[in-house]
């Protein structure tokens, strides 16, 4: 079906606030009164807090209130298990925890008096590696998990948070059934997400004492529920006031600082800002689980896969608070299958409290992890079995009806043209251009997000045409989405749909941004709204006996009896479909032997796609995610030593640059199936995951060096190549 | 200690009385309300703070304001002229240059000194001078072509 607007390659002509400095970010309200918030962070991993004195600090010229546990409520928060208090009680389990918080005139002025709050500390043991920490006799983090609100009640020891698992068949069996059985464990880095807004939240509290919130959160009614409970407020008492996000890729959907900073609002009676520094994102952020897992696969003589059983260990950090899913674990655990059938699999993931960073949601959350060690895995299997690793892959992909562990059936699965597509356009199968050249593939397929979204759209009197919605803009383009799927069905040109952004008063619930969902449930809400306004101006056409009216004369016709043309639509889709969306990747890199030096030569990658709504902002998504997964292949590294990290600023925490980005080859194969409006899938967190095992797999193929543990700096292949040569 | 400083920020001379500690990049946003420049890292490495002092660029976050003292600024503000967009900031925008916008503000600020000193930027030339402004959202191949856009279009 050919569209008007939709498919066009439209720019962002929502962005004119965001190249001009006019955009608001959170941390750019500035309200009359508003004062700062900083808060003093433990320097030890696991302490005893036995005394803190704040007189110094609350002497400080300046200085408007000075916070500790003791002047709060005995409240825990969290995302969906809640065990995280508000300010450090009695105990601190990792370096950068809250002990106390300030505020004070100028930001300057509170970081003078955090330095002037002595505590004193009585060291406890701790513990760090997630291996370690569920021995028997590891020190314990919570004596009690169990008894915190929303915590899973499968605990095989006190310091795992969740286990998540995913079954098919009878594994035991399958191995027993495998001519071949393989084994490798890989580790994967604690990882920030690196948004370049820091988190940054303004609270006030207004005449009519009601609770005013700019937040850089993408979730504001969950957020408004968290609050709730965290402030013990009734709902209808806070607004969340809805601003521009600078950069979430899952990290922003917690309360962070926002409870603090409501406490230090009702001491202060003026309303407070608090700004992370960048330093405070790395050491107390939620960045992405650094993992430990273990693959074990049977094989049978022909490469059919016959057997696998995965146990992963995510090393969750001393809080389980920043998790926002039932499980308390991570869905992308289930990646551990890969794309292939495999009838006999066991999948495990342990979620591991330790005396470290409290980790959370990284765009998917737990895939990356998995899809290195899955990929990695299947072309070391593939060498051992003299196969080439796209044969290998070729004779396990998914197929129509089969089934994932998650309980799906799949349909229209192009796992196999995905795949063929990536190997063609690499030039796969032609001689590698020189010596020390190598090409890696890697795969992986992900669900169609679900959620729910509230849309209304309303005739003006001028015959334009406004979406009011709730959901917040992360960067991705979604709100430019929205507005080409209401003109689309309206029939109006582009620039005749304006969107407004509603606040928490405004609709009852949202599911906000995040799980690759926005353009399934804001599209989808937004297109059924957008029919119902549309039958509603074409009964009103019909009335007024002229069907050819314009739509301000229909609306100011409407207008005249007291009547406004407005249509709601509330979406909600409650589980995955059975389509979902293959990617393949193949990198080709280059091994300098001297200095181990990694550089990628080219990048290719193949999407199984819907209908694309905007392709500048669709491939945006693709280029986005996979220079992420390129950071994460490379470079990015949040190191820790006894709870400890050294990589404290984006100095040393190093994000690609520009200088960093290969040259890409993209291949869309559009089909349009997805449940998104006008047949369309998801592609935010399509590019991210077969990176790092694309490049790991071309460096094992040019230089023979397999790294096991990401990220693949060049001290690891220069290693790996010394080793190599010791052993010839 | 405060200290009185003048500065030409967007062509307009400002007056402002300040602690020696300010950084610009604070003077900027807290004391003449100018928050388009962003704070990222803190330290000077992200570029988000990209302002330039007498043409030049600098990272507004680790400079102090004293030290610009009687100079020139320019910030993301003062790009459009005459309600009219700079051709960068058109550019970034017709090619999806930015997502989330945070390090927006840097990336034409620097792009902007880009095109003053290198009307016609190879993409390589581009890569090098652009490389003190991170971006996470974008994967950077669309600020490439931004910037390249907007070098054509300023020649037209």
């Amino acid at each position: 079906m050919a569209h008007r607007i939709v498919g066009k390659p439209i720019g962002r002509l929502d962005g004119i606030e965001k190249v001009s400095g006019e955009a608001r970010y959170s941390g750019d309200v500035m309200l009359p009164g508003l004062v700062w918030g900083k808060a003093l962070r433990s320097p030890l991993p696991h302490a005893r807090i036995l005394r803190i004195d704040t007189s110094k600090a609350k002497a400080l010229a300046g200085v408007l209130a000075v916070l500790t546990a003791r002047d709060l409520p005995d409240i825990l928060v969290g995302r969906r298990m809640f065990d995280m208090p508000l300010l450090a009680r009695d105990r601190v389990r990792f370096i950068g925890e809250r002990v106390a918080v300030v505020a004070a005139l100028d930001p300057d002025i509170a970081e003078e008096a955090l330095a002037l709050i002595d505590v004193e500390y009585e060291d406890l043991p701790a513990v760090f590696d997630p291996v370690e920490a569920i021995k028997d006799g590891a020190p314990i983090l919570h004596e009690n998990p169990g008894a915190y609100d929303g915590a899973p009640s499968e605990r095989p020891h006190p310091n795992v948070q969740s286990v998540l698992r995913f079954k098919l068949g009878d594994v035991e069996a399958g191995f027993r059934a495998s001519d071949r059985v393989f084994e490798h464990t890989f580790r994967t880095q604690l990882d920030h997400q690196g948004y370049l807004e820091p988190h940054a939240g303004v609270v006030g509290i207004d005449e009519d004492g009601r609770v005013q919130v700019w937040a850089s959160n993408k979730m504001p009614f969950r957020l408004k529920e968290l609050l709730s409970q965290a402030l013990q407020l009734p709902p209808a008492q806070i607004r969340v006031n809805l601003t521009p996000i600078g950069g979430d890729f899952g990290g922003k959907g917690s309360v962070m600082d926002l409870p603090l900073a409501y406490h230090l609002a009702r001491a202060t009676g003026r309303p407070v800002k608090m700004v992370m520094r960048y330093t405070e994102e790395l050491m107390a952020g939620n960045p992405r689980h650094p993992a430990v897992i273990t693959m074990r696969t049977g094989v049978s003589k022909d490469g059919r896969i016959v057997a696998r059983r995965v146990k992963a260990l995510f090393n969750s950090g001393a809080y389980a608070a920043f998790k926002p899913a039932p499980s308390v674990n991570l869905g992308g655990t289930g990646m551990g299958a890969g794309v292939y059938r495999i009838s006999h699999l066991l999948i495990e993931a342990f979620c591991v409290y330790s005396n470290n960073i409290p980790c959370g949601h990284a765009r998917s959350p737990g895939e990356p992890q998995m899809v290195f060690a899955g990929e990695s895995h299947m072309d070391m299997i593939a060498r051992e079995l003299s196969l080439d690793p796209a044969e290998f892959r070729r004779r396990n992909l998914l197929r129509d009806g089969d089934l994932l562990a998650n309980g799906h059936h799949l349909e229209h699965v192009r796992a196999s043209e995905t795949l063929e597509a990536a190997l063609k356009a690499s030039h796969w199968s032609e001689p590698k251009p020189g010596p020390w050249i190598g090409r890696g593939a890697a795969m992986t397929h992900r669900h169609i997000g679900v959620g729910f979204t509230n849309a209304r759209v309303r005739l003006e009197s001028d015959g334009t045409v406004t979406l009011l919605i709730a959901l917040p803009d992360t960067g991705t383009g979604a709100h430019l989405v929205l507005r080409q799927v209401v003109a689309e069905v309206l029939g109006l040109p582009l620039d005749e749909v304006e969107i407004e952004i509603a606040t928490t008063d405004d609709f009852t619930t949202d599911s906000g941004v995040g799980g690759s969902r926005v353009t399934h449930t804001g599209g989808r809400a937004a297109y059924h709204a957008a029919e119902k306004l549309k039958e509603q101006i074409q009964a009103e056409a019909a009335k007024l006996g002229e069907p050819a009216s314009s739509l301000s004369a229909i609306a100011q016709a409407a207008a005249r009896e007291g009547r406004t043309l407005e249509a709601s639509h509330f979406y909600d889709a409650k589980a995955h479909g059975a389509v979902t969306s293959f990617t393949a990747q193949v990198a080709e890199v280059a091994v300098d032997p001297a200095t181990g030096q990694v550089t990628v030569r080219h990048f290719t990658t193949a999407h199984d796609v819907g209908t694309i709504i905007n392709p500048i902002g669709h491939q945006g998504q693709i280029e986005g995610g996979l220079i992420q997964g390129l950071g994460f292949a490379l470079m990015e590294e949040m190191k820790t030593e006894d709870g400890q990290i050294s990589t404290l600023s984006l100095g040393d925490f190093k994000l690609p640059t520009i200088q960093d980005i290969p040259p890409l080859t993209t291949v869309l194969l559009e089909d349009a199936v997805g449940p998104g409006p006008f047949n369309a899938k998801a592609i935010g967190e399509g590019s991210i995951s077969a990176v790092a095992p694309a490049i790991a797999n071309a460096v094992a193929d040019a230089c023979g060096v397999r790294i096991l543990d990401l990220p693949i700096t060049a001290e690891k292949v220069y290693f790996g190549l010394k080793d190599t040569e010791r052993r010839s | 200690m405060t200290r009185v400083i003048r500065l030409i920020v967007n062509g307009t001379s400002h007056e402002v009385e300040i602690p020696t500690y300010r950084t610009l990049l604070d003077c900027l946003r807290y004391d003449l309300g100018l928050t388009g420049s962003k704070e990222g890292c803190g330290v000077g490495v992200c570029g988000a703070c990209t302002v330039l002092l007498d043409g030049k660029m600098i990272s507004s976050c680790i400079a102090l304001a004293v030290f610009a003292d009687g100079h020139a600024v320019t910030t993301v503000e003062g790009l459009a002229e005459d309600e009219r967009l700079h051709p960068v900031q058109q550019a970034f925008m017709d090619a999806g240059g930015f997502q989330c916008g945070i390090c927006t503000p840097g990336q034409v600020v620097s792009a902007k000194a880009l095109l003053d000193a290198i009307p016609n930027p190879s993409d390589a030339q581009i890569r090098e001078w652009m490389v003190g402004n991170l971006c996470r959202c974008t994967g950077y191949y669309k600020i490439v072509e931004s910037i390249r856009a907007a070098a054509e279009r300023s020649r037209a």
